[in-house]
């Protein structure tokens, strides 16, 4: 999912961050969801907004709580669903946070399409230490967010 | 004199959390855990549902600082597991748990494991009594 971002914006003085993605209608994944009619899955809107909402949390924790820690999605909350999301599609998400703890922070997420709001969500992101197997995968994610950032 | 029923309504929270049916009969002595199943992310889905519902802050370590209470925080726990002081403060907060399960090491992350139905319903009472005062 992560070559679907485009650009991420955070403002973790104010909780807040805004991203861009784009999904291909000939995407590989979809091909079979559904046959002549791709529709973005509605599990992978929510991911799409844990990328956006994860750094977040990530930049928040580091800025307010003084702490580094790394986040994985770990709860969808009050998650509503409102328009089917077909290909190809440019989403723009914002999260914003609503509570945040050292070990988990949690965002009010929307998805917008074309101006229309597809999706709505809590997501509660889980806050980790680092461990050194982690070296690798936090260093291209780095470099992924690095790159988002560049191109908002 | 407050005729609200924590109980009751600590009970409803606890079935939304776990998608039980109504007519599934959830007790004070029950522990979350060890009697009904659940996992640390439905612990959490619990006390976001209970902030929600009261409208109180359950922040974490909440658990650890009653426990501890007037104790100095290097008499409570070493190296992030209760000393025997903080050992013998738990269990006195959390005197509806069954005592053999207390094991000899605790560590300070997993305190919330203890709690029955009936702790989490005096925290909630503990917190409204709080924000009363406060108002």
């Amino acid at each position: 999912m992560f070559e679907l971002m485009r650009s991420i914006s955070i403002d973790a003085e104010n909780g807040r961050a805004s991203g861009v993605a784009y999904v291909p209608a000939d995407h590989p994944l979809f091909a079979d969801h559904f046959p002549g009619k791709s529709l973005l899955p509605g599990s992978l809107v929510l991911e799409l907004a844990a990328q956006v909402a994860g750094p977040l949390a990530e930049e928040f924790v580091k800025t307010q709580l003084k702490i580094e820690r790394w986040s994985i999605l770990g709860m969808v909350r009050d998650a509503r669903f409102l328009q089917p999301v077909f290909l190809p599609a440019s989403l723009e998400i914002t999260a914003a946070i609503s509570r945040s703890q050292s070990s988990n922070v949690s965002a009010n997420v929307t998805v917008t399409v074309n101006d229309e709001r597809v999706m709505q969500a809590e997501l509660v992101m889980m806050m980790l230490e680092s461990s050194a197997e982690w070296t690798a995968a936090i260093e291209a994610r780095n470099d992924r967010l690095a790159r988002w950032k560049e191109a908002s | 004199m407050s005729t609200r029923d924590t109980s009751a309504e600590v009970a409803v929270l606890v079935r939304q959390t776990l998608a039980l049916p109504e007519s599934e009969p959830i007790e004070p002595q029950q522990l979350f855990f060890y009697d009904l199943g659940f996992t640390s992310m439905d612990l959490l889905d619990l006390l976001f549902r209970l902030e929600q519902h009261f409208q109180i802050e359950i922040p974490e370590g909440t658990i650890y600082h009653l426990a501890r209470a007037d104790l100095a925080e290097s008499e409570f726990a070493e190296d992030a597991v209760l000393t025997e002081a903080g050992r013998a403060r738990l269990m006195i907060l959390l005197y509806d748990t069954p005592k053999e399960l207390f094991p000899a090491r605790i560590h300070v992350t997993t305190l919330p494991r203890f709690c029955t139905v009936g702790a989490i319903t005096r925290l909630v009472d503990h917190k409204l009594a709080e924000q009363k005062c406060s108002s």
